[in-house]
């Protein structure tokens, strides 16, 4: 689908169409919502972030209520992307697509339980502004956030609560599996400007594996009190391949490909009080990524990620909060890169760090308040900080370094507006002080940080 | 014959009815252990105001509402968006099993408020006001225990009890006996009874 200029009668089309997909009525259901027969405000403070009940559900392996004979569900989002400063040095333009209404892509899922202890759910993505390697805006598809899962559970003895509730889960986005939207897979933003300007380094556990590794992992939640669990993530190759479907596994470059098994763990504590419930915990992983993701054969430099987050929400009517916060800290262990770069002989397309080892650590805030889960806005803040390293962050106008620092801070403002429970419009605002090491003349072109500050006003629609 | 046949079938009926009310107990158990109990809490005592206590909730009236739910007699939003689909999947032994279930559960203790408050909520309970509404202890019993399909109120979470006042006064949940009892009645005096019957 191309993108649509802003004329009054496309507008008007795709209002229409907006408003024929909110009357259609039992397709304009989203499968779980079918399954459950439950509104989306059981499972969702607001999509995508989990209530209580909607961890429980998650953890149950989506398999509360009926099995449906068809368990799909759509989602589509179409918006204006407005960057600051939109042109390069050379006053090329950087973002495609920008203040215009473009369609971004839609999402095909297939979502609900098998039987009563299997379920789960696979996302196929149709990205319409898809950046390809010449440079070019085409259409892209290949498959999404999958999570499927086989559970069991048990009451206590005298038969009042849940006592211990186990699964399996396969998945192919380290976090996914993850029911607290304080870890980065479901973490806030739930939703970016299409091809925005990316900051030159985030940790592995923060995107920088999805849809191309497959994750087996088993985890007990006890007195709906205490999460463990352990998982191993590999590149989703052979059996798994069809959860990297669409990804540029056979391109330099292409994904992040890991050696054998990689260790992820996960440990929560959660209470819930009154309209409350926190929850304090700890995640991490250890990653041997191949430099040259076409030469598994080479050394691997190893990454390891420790984090911790906190999650409070209130739930309550008609004022509902919440409030996330996690800290990632990276070790970088260029074993195998480092010595390449120092012998003159790079691993393929691999990175040339000029230190052995880096950090590179993150922080994310984010507030969040809801009026009848109707109108809602939320504050975040965003920090990373790191080794400063040439080798991994050279200059190079708009997405370069000029010390060779990954420092980047933001703040994200969004506001959102449910006129149904399946749509929402949003308006975010994303506000850098610092990308790339500095606020100003980052790249060593005389760009500003500020210069990559972008209004994205959206319209995501889930049926 | 014949009397044979009565009197196996005599055995074999109550075995049947026993037979099927355990596996409609154990189902019932599995759905409030691992589903209802993320919103009604361990046992139906719920932490969440926004969802009310079960435990120890009249059999009848539970029935009765689960009924509701899936007729959708009750009508406001928070039915709609929670109970609607849940109730319609479950059939008739599983919610004679859930009433038994919360029935016999222990009742969460009452929650001390403002006394002043308690003491106006208190007298509105037990005598009523003259050509405004009539006792509530008439129906829901001298503690607030219930009768029937007369919900208890005892222990109930007071913001849930506002809220239902409010539906059944606009006629969003439909309760015609209620609905007639409490039209007159005030904001002030539904907060007043209901923090009375929470510190019950």
């Amino acid at each position: 689908m191309r993108s649509l200029k802003a004329s009054p009668w496309k507008l008007l089309a795709a209002a229409l169409w907006v408003w024929l997909v909110m009357v259609m009525p039992a397709q304009a259901v989203p499968a779980y919502a079918r399954q459950t027969g439950q509104a989306c405000v059981a499972c969702h403070l607001s999509f995508p972030e989990l209530t209580p009940y909607g961890r429980l559900f998650k953890l149950s392996g989506y398999t509360f209520g009926k099995r449906q004979d068809l368990p799909l569900a759509v989602m589509a989002q179409f918006g204006v992307t407005s960057v600051r400063d939109n042109r390069d040095d050379q006053g090329q333009k950087i973002v495609p697509k920008t203040d215009e209404v473009a369609f971004s892509g839609a999402s095909l899922f297939v979502a609900g339980k098998i039987n009563d202890h299997i379920g789960g759910w696979v996302q196929w993505t149709y990205n319409n502004l898809y950046v390809n390697n010449a440079g070019k805006t085409v259409g892209h598809s290949g498959i999404d956030n999958t999570d499927l899962r086989v559970t069991g559970s048990s009451a206590n003895p005298d038969s009042t609560d849940l006592r211990w509730l186990y699964g399996l889960t396969v998945n192919n986005n380290p976090t996914l599996q993850d029911v607290w939207n304080s870890t980065p897979a479901f973490g806030f933003p739930f939703t970016l400007p299409p091809n925005g300007i990316t900051q030159i380094a985030t940790t592995m556990l923060d995107g920088n594996l999805a849809q191309q590794v497959a994750g087996v992992g088993g985890y007990v939640f006890w007195n709906r009190r205490v999460y463990v669990e352990f998982s191993n993530y590999q590149t989703a190759d052979g059996f798994f391949s069809p959860l990297r479907q669409g990804q540029l596994i056979h391109v330099p470059g292409g994904v992040t490909r890991l050696n054998g098994f990689n260790p992820y763990w996960r440990i929560a504590y959660s209470r819930e009080w009154g309209a409350n419930s926190w929850m304090l915990g700890t995640y991490g992983a250890i990653f041997n990524v191949y430099p040259d993701n076409t030469m598994p054969y080479t050394p691997t430099d190893r990454f390891r990620d420790i984090a911790f987050d906190t999650q409070w929400q209130h739930i309550g009517d008609p004022h509902t909060y919440s409030v996330q916060y996690t800290h990632i800290h990276e070790s970088q262990d260029y074993r195998a890169s480092y010595p390449a770069t120092l012998a003159g002989t790079p691993i393929g397309v691999g990175p040339t760090p000029a230190n052995l080892g880096d950090t590179l650590v993150t922080d994310k805030l984010k507030f969040t308040y809801y009026f009848e889960r109707k109108y809602g806005a939320t504050l975040a803040f965003n920090r990373t900080h790191g080794t400063a390293d040439m080798g991994l962050y050279g200059p190079g106008t708009v997405s370069g370094s000029l010390n060779g620092k990954p420092d980047t801070n933001y703040w994200v403002g969004e506001l959102d507006y449910l006129p149904l429970p399946n749509v929402r419009l949003m308006l975010q605002y994303y506000d850098y002080s610092k990308f790339n090491g500095a606020g100003s003349n980052y790249d060593g072109s005389g760009r500003r940080a500020s210069d990559n500050n972008t209004l994205f006003a959206n319209v995501w629609l889930v049926y | 014959m014949q009397c044979l046949c009565t009197a196996l079938l005599a055995i074999a009926a109550p075995l049947a009815w026993s037979q099927q009310n355990a596996v409609a107990d154990q189902s019932a158990v599995k759905l409030a252990t691992q589903v209802c109990v993320s919103c009604h809490g361990p046992g139906g005592r719920s932490n969440s105001p926004l969802f009310p206590r079960l435990a120890a909730q009249q059999q009848a009236y539970l029935v009765a509402q689960i009924n509701a739910f899936r007729q959708g007699s009750r009508g406001e939003k928070e039915a709609h968006d929670y109970m609607l689909g849940m109730t319609t999947l479950i059939d008739d032994p599983t919610a004679a099993a859930l009433g038994r279930y919360f029935a016999r559960q222990t009742p969460a203790p009452g929650v001390p408020g403002d006394a002043q408050r308690i003491a106006r909520g208190r007298q509105l309970f037990e005598q009523g006001v003259s050509d405004k509404v009539v006792p509530c202890a008439s129906c829901h019993g001298a503690q607030a225990q219930g009768n029937g399909i007369f919900p208890r109120l005892a222990g109930q979470h007071a913001a849930y009890v506002v809220h239902q006042l409010k539906v059944i006064q606009s006629n969003l949940r439909q309760s015609p006996v209620m609905h007639g009892i409490i039209t007159k009645l005030t904001p002030e005096d539904m907060a007043d009874v209901a923090e009375y019957v929470q510190s019950l």
